[in-house]
């Protein structure tokens, strides 16, 4: 990668900014998913509404990513590396974007869940998981400050463990349905959480490709090696 | 969707030129440093690189410009269609007829514009009569784009042109003599946006039946114009492909920090 400065100072800035724009989103999407999981746990309605609320800050700042992209684009013609990461910051504005959707959704069913009785140890298990997403999503992104190939690699790789999280998840909240039908409703919002928070783990992935293809300019070849996936005759 | 990428994707992987080995000396300075590169045929290839690195002496050395410079020192070897274009028995004024060129300025003779564009049919005696020399300024004027605005006042002065037109009358002048090759130096440097888009159109519409070879400051032109991208730097050719590759992911570090507008 190249870190020279441009002969035009204003370039740069304008780069640096729009970084900057994306890496405040990825720290409020880092703190929505784990308050929203927080949220969840401790049954506090007040900080999943702040989740819930927080979620425009966060469409906000994807606009105006994509507003001083298109700027970027269109005054600066920016070509190689340059063109490059104006094209990554866009993408990994969309998938954050979507994973502070997931991080709302999170909150909005945590305020239904907290109405109901609790599912054994489910909370907890949503709590970690939510952990283990938020730091893929941290380490993608420290990937992307660093163009650091390595990282983002490890980032694929690791992201093999949410999926198997959520396997493991799924199986529960399936027993617990099958034992008692009332358990079903809650069952199902929670499933759908942690399917939101393996989700976010897909974007994470997302990102990490994408700083690979900034760094060198081509996307990983190779396929990520897939867990078992959860079809019914797996049960 | 019709792509219309397809009805211009003329390209063929024929060579049209092959230089190998190719060193220019000015006196004690040498000036481009062993050059290789195959320029293809029915392909726009642009030349960049920052002043002074070499691009517009190795465009002079393909049609022999550089022997009208009496420090010049050209080596290596230069075919065109696999004869040596340095060999003693070329004639370079035959030579420039098959290899056409068009500079920065616009430089129509002090002639109408009508004997501007038949110049060079006329001393090549490429035509037998007067109604075929018309017939080739004329079609000469239309694949230059030209026709329409100048075809009720063709003994009109070439000079009385504006800057635009006066370029795009000295390629069909360049185009006059059937070459096989044009090569094209700064050609829109003097031009505004307008007749940049049209010279820039009119590059991509000869490049059907011409190999195009094009230097230019203005990397976007080269961008917008060119299949190959040629990229030269202190004498050296630095690096040489497609352009969406070059403009997108190129290979070498010089490279990218020129394209970038980065110190290099």
């Amino acid at each position: 990668m190249n870190t020279d400065r441009h002969i035009a100072t204003a370039f740069d800035r304008d780069l640096e900014g729009v970084q900057a724009l994306v890496l405040r989103m990825g720290g409020l999407v880092e703190a929505a998913i784990s308050d929203a999981a927080t949220a969840l746990e401790t049954r506090d309605e007040a900080l999943a509404e702040q989740v819930r609320a927080g979620d425009a800050a966060i469409d906000a700042l994807e606009e105006q990513v994509n507003a001083e992209c298109i700027r970027l684009i269109a005054l600066r013609a920016p070509a190689a590396s340059d063109l490059r990461t104006v094209m990554t910051v866009m993408k990994i504005a969309a998938s954050l974007e979507r994973c502070g959707d997931y991080a709302k959704n999170l909150a909005k069913r945590s305020m239904v869940l907290s109405q109901m009785h609790t599912i054994e140890g489910a909370a907890g298990s949503i709590r970690r998981m939510a952990r283990q997403v938020g730091l893929l999503l941290k380490d993608a992104l420290d990937a992307f400050i660093a163009r650091d190939v390595d990282l983002a690699q490890s980032v694929r790789l690791q992201d093999r463990d949410i999926d198997q999280m959520y396997t493991a998840l799924f199986r529960e909240f399936l027993t617990h349905m099958l034992e008692d039908p009332r358990n079903i409703t809650a069952c199902m919002h929670l499933h759908f959480i942690a399917k939101n928070i393996e989700r976010v783990g897909d974007h994470a992935t997302t990102i990490a490709e994408q700083v690979i293809y900034l760094a060198t300019g081509k996307l990983p070849a190779d396929p990520r090696p897939k867990s078992e996936s959860v079809i019914a005759g797996d049960i | 969707m019709k792509d219309l990428r397809l009805e211009r994707d003329v390209r063929t992987e024929t060579n049209k030129i092959e230089a190998r080995g190719v060193q220019v000396y000015y006196g004690t300075n040498h000036a481009l440093k062993d050059v290789d590169v195959d320029i293809l045929d029915k392909t726009v290839t642009a030349f960049i690189g920052p002043s002074g690195c070499g691009k517009s002496t190795f465009l002079r050395c393909l049609n022999r410009m550089n022997d009208t410079v009496a420090s010049a020192k050209v080596q290596g070897k230069i075919t065109l269609e696999g004869e040596d274009i340095y060999d003693p028995r070329v004639d370079p004024v035959q030579l420039r007829a098959k290899i056409g060129m068009v500079f920065q300025k616009p430089n129509p003779f002090p002639k109408s514009i009508y004997d501007n564009v038949a110049y060079g049919p006329k001393i090549h005696g490429l035509t037998r009569n007067k109604a075929e020399l018309d017939e080739v300024v004329e079609s000469c004027l239309r694949k230059a784009a030209l026709w329409n605005e100048v075809k009720d006042r063709l003994t009109a002065p070439g000079t009385g042109l504006s800057g635009g037109q006066q370029q795009r009358l000295c390629i069909a002048r360049a185009i006059a003599t059937s070459p096989e090759v044009l090569l094209m130096d700064e050609p829109c440097s003097a031009l505004d946006p307008i007749a940049t888009a049209q010279v820039e159109e009119l590059i991509d519409e000869l490049r059907s039946q011409f190999s195009v070879v094009i230097v230019t400051h203005s990397m976007q032109q080269a961008a917008r114009v060119s299949q190959k991208t040629a990229f030269f730097h202190l004498g050296h050719l630095v690096e040489y492909g497609e352009t969406g590759t070059i403009f997108t992911n190129p290979k070498d570090p010089r490279t990218e920090s020129y394209i970038t507008g980065r110190i290099g």
